[in-house]
C-alpha cells in the first residue's frame, strides 16, 4: 500500500506539468492584447514595447512557456492587467471566501446525507426514505445555480429574510453566517440527496452482508452492528464521491458567488474573464486546480486507508 | 452431389450468419422496450420524447416567435394569448422555452456524442496497448484535463474561443472525453483478453480491424449509459455558460440566458427565473430517469432480476 500511495503522490507532478501547459497555452491563445488594455487607446508605440519587453510578451511561444513556469514555480503567478495588484494576494483575498462558502455547504451536506441515508436504511419502514427521496429528486432536478435563483427568489425577495448580495462584514461573525445561509444551502442541496442514497443503498448493501448476519447470530445489539460494524464500510463509496466532488464544488461556487456576489475565487476567475485580465484567469483557475487536484489525492490514499481489502498494484 | 452439399452448407452458413446479425432498429427496438419495463423509465423516455419534439419542431409547435417583441405586454403574467407570459422585451416565455430546448439539446447531444467519439477512441488505442509509450501518454492527457474543475475548464475555453454554440459544444466535450476516455479503456483492458479477440489476432486480422469489429462494438454498452446520464450535465452547463454570458448569443433563445435576464429582474418577474427553472428541472428528471432505465436495461445483470 505504501508503494501505491508514493506512485499516486508522484503522479501529481507530470499531471501538475501538463495542467501548467493546457493553462498556458489557453491564455496564449486568449483574445486580446494586454498592453492595449493595460495602457488604454493613448499609449505611444515605444511604452507598448517597453511594456511588452517586461512581460516577455515579444519572446517566441517556448521562452514565453519558460517564463511562466518558472514564474509559478517561484509562487509569482503575475500581475493584474486591470487593477495592478500581484495576482496572488487578488486569490489569496478571494479564496478564503471559497473555501468558507465550499466546506460549509459539503460539511453539512455529508453530515445530514450519511446520517438520512443510514437512518433509511437501518429503519426500512420509517418516513425517512421518503425524505431521502425527496432530497435526492431535488438534488437531481435543481442544479446548484438554479437552486440559488430560486432561493435568492424567496427568501431574499418575496419573503426578505435574508441578505441577498455579499460575504458579510469582515470579523463581525453573526453578519458572515447569516450572510453564507443562502449559498451554502444552494450548494449543498443537490449534496445531501446524492450523499443519502448512495449511503442508503451502500448501507443496504453491508447490512445484508455475511458478516453481518454472524453478528446479528452472536447477538450483538442492533445499535451496535448498524453503527459500528457496517457504517464504516458503508461510508466508503461517499468518501471517493466527496474528493471527486471538490471539483464540482468549485465549479458550482462560480455561479452561486455570481449570482450573490460574494467576492470568491469562482467571481474572481470570471469577472477576469469578462475584462479580458489574462493573468488573473490564468493563477485562479491553476488554484482552484491544485486544490481539486489535491483534494482527490487524499481521497485516494484515505480510500485505501479505509477499505484495506483493496488491492493496488 | 459434392458440390451440392457445399452449396447447402454456403447456404445454411449465410442463413445462420443472417439470423446472427440483429439490425440497428432491432436492437434499438428491443433495447427501447426494456427501458420501458424499469420504474421510472417510461416517464422518462416520454418526457425525453418530448424534449427531443420540442427541439426538432420548435417552429411548429411555438405559439409564436421567440423573439417577436410585444413590449405594451412586458412583465405580463400568464393569458391566453402568452400561455407563461412574456418578458422584459414582451416575448413570448413559452416560446423561448420551447426554442430554448432545442438549444439545450442541441448542444448536449452535440458534446456528448463528440467527447464520447474522441473518449472511446483515445480510450480504445489506449487499452489496446496497454503498458506501451502511447499508452502512457493517453493515461497522462486523461489525467491532465481530469484535474481541472470541469466548468472552470469549460468557461475558460469559452472564453478564449469566444462565445458561440459551436464553441460551447466544442469546449463541453473537451472537458468531458477522459471520463469515457478511461470507461473505455478500462473495458478495453478486459474484453481485449477474451477468446475471440485472441481469434481474430490468431487469424492475422489487422489491428484496425480488430478494434473496429471487435473490441469497441463490446465495450459500447457502458459508454451509451454514460452518454444519457451526461446529457443532463451537459444542459445544465450549457445553461450555466449561457447564464454567465459565456455560451450562445443573446437573442437566441436559451434556458440559461432567459435565467440571466431573469436574474436581471428578480425584483420585477419572478416567472422569468420560475419557468426556465421548471423547465430544467423536468429535463433533468427525464434525462435521469431515462438514463437509469438504459443502465439497467443494457446490464444484464440487473435484467435478470
Amino acid at each position: 500500500m505504501l508503494k501505491y500511495i508514493i506512485k499516486r503522490t508522484l503522479w501529481v507532478i507530470p499531471t501538475l506539468v501538463g495542467v501548467l501547459i493546457i493553462l498556458f497555452s489557453l491564455t496564449y491563445l486568449m483574445p486580446g492584447d494586454p498592453a492595449s488594455i493595460m495602457l488604454g487607446p493613448r499609449a505611444t508605440p515605444e511604452l507598448v514595447e517597453d511594456l511588452n519587453k517586461r512581460m516577455h510578451l515579444d519572446r517566441a511561444m517556448p521562452v514565453r512557456l519558460g517564463y511562466y513556469l518558472l514564474g509559478v514555480a517561484k509562487g509569482d503567478l503575475g500581475t493584474s492587467v486591470w487593477s495592478g495588484h500581484k495576482v496572488s494576494s487578488l486569490i489569496a483575498d478571494a479564496l478564503p471566501h471559497t473555501i468558507l462558502l465550499a466546506i460549509t455547504s459539503l460539511g453539512i451536506a455529508a453530515l445530514i446525507g450519511i446520517l438520512l441515508g443510514t437512518f433509511a436504511a437501518v429503519r426500512r419502514e420509517s418516513p425517512i426514505g421518503g425524505v431521502v427521496t425527496i432530497f435526492s429528486l431535488l438534488g437531481v432536478a435543481v442544479p446548484d445555480f438554479v437552486a440559488a435563483l430560486l432561493l435568492m427568489l424567496l427568501f431574499c425577495v418575496q419573503i426578505p429574510l435574508l441578505p441577498a448580495l455579499g460575504a458579510g462584514v469582515e470579523g463581525d461573525l453573526v453578519d458572515i453566517a447569516v450572510h453564507l445561509i443562502l449559498p451554502a444551502t444552494a450548494l449543498g442541496i443537490g449534496w445531501v440527496g446524492y450523499l443519502s442514497r448512495l449511503n442508503q443503498e451502500s448501507m443496504l448493501d453491508v447490512l445484508d452482508s455475511d458478516y453481518i448476519r454472524t453478528a446479528r447470530a452472536f447477538a450483538v445489539p442492533k445499535r451496535a452492528i448498524a453503527y459500528r460494524y457496517a457504517l464504516k464500510n458503508a461510508v466508503i463509496p461517499s468518501i471517493t464521491v466527496i474528493g471527486l466532488g471538490v471539483g464540482k464544488l468549485l465549479g458550482g461556487a462560480v455561479f452561486v458567488e455570481i449570482i450573490f456576489s460574494r467576492p470568491g475565487l469562482g467571481k474572481l476567475i470570471v469577472d477576469a474573464v469578462y475584462a479580458r485580465d489574462f493573468p488573473v484567469v490564468q493563477g485562479g483557475i491553476l488554484v482552484a486546480t491544485i486544490l481539486f487536484v489535491f483534494a482527490n489525492l487524499i481521497a485516494d490514499i484515505s480510500y485505501a486507508f479505509v477499505d484495506p481489502r483493496i488491492q493496488y498494484d | 452431389m459434392k458440390t451440392d452439399t457445399i452449396n447447402q452448407t454456403k447456404a445454411g452458413m449465410k442463413s445462420t450468419q443472417l439470423t446472427l446479425k440483429r439490425k440497428w432498429s432491432d436492437t434499438l427496438r428491443v433495447t427501447l422496450r426494456s427501458v420501458v419495463k424499469v420504474k421510472g423509465g417510461l416517464w422518462g423516455g416520454i418526457f425525453v420524447g418530448i424534449m427531443l419534439v420540442c427541439a426538432i419542431g420548435a417552429q411548429w409547435i411555438s405559439p409564436s416567435d421567440p423573439n417577436a417583441q410585444d413590449i405594451v405586454h412586458r412583465f405580463a403574467g400568464p393569458s391566453l394569448k402568452h400561455f407563461l407570459g412574456t418578458d422584459y422585451l414582451g416575448r413570448d416565455i413559452l416560446s423561448r422555452i420551447i426554442y430554448g430546448c432545442r438549444i439545450a439539446v442541441m448542444v448536449a447531444f452535440g458534446a456528448v456524442t463528440l467527447s464520447a467519439i474522441v473518449g472511446v477512441f483515445l480510450g480504445v488505442m489506449g487499452g489496446y496497448n496497454e503498458g506501451k509509450k502511447i499508452d502512457y501518454f493517453i493515461i497522462w492527457l486523461f489525467d491532465i484535463v481530469r484535474s481541472f474543475p470541469q466548468i472552470i475548464l469549460a468557461l475558460a475555453i469559452v472564453a478564449v474561443l469566444g462565445p458561440s454554440l459551436l464553441n460551447v459544444v466544442f469546449a463541453l466535450a473537451f472537458t468531458a472525453f477522459p471520463f469515457y476516455g478511461r470507461l473505455a479503456r478500462a473495458k478495453t483492458l478486459s474484453v481485449k483478453e477474451a477468446d475471440y479477440v485472441k481469434a481474430a489476432e490468431a487469424m492475422g486480422l489487422k489491428r484496425i480491424k480488430i478494434i473496429l469489429r471487435h473490441i469497441t462494438p463490446n465495450i459500447l454498452a457502458p459508454v451509451i449509459v454514460c452518454l444519457g446520464m451526461d446529457m443532463a450535465t451537459m444542459i445544465i452547463w450549457e445553461s450555466g455558460l449561457s447564464f454567465l454570458g459565456l455560451g450562445v448569443r443573446p437573442p437566441t433563445a436559451s434556458w440559461g440566458i432567459m435565467l440571466r435576464n431573469g436574474y436581471k429582474y428578480i425584483l420585477t418577474s419572478p416567472l422569468m427565473i420560475l419557468w426556465p427553472s421548471v423547465a430544467i428541472a423536468v429535463a433533468m428528471v427525464a434525462f435521469s430517469l431515462f438514463s437509469e432505465g438504459l443502465r439497467v436495461a443494457l446490464d444484464p445483470k440487473e435484467r435478470e432480476r
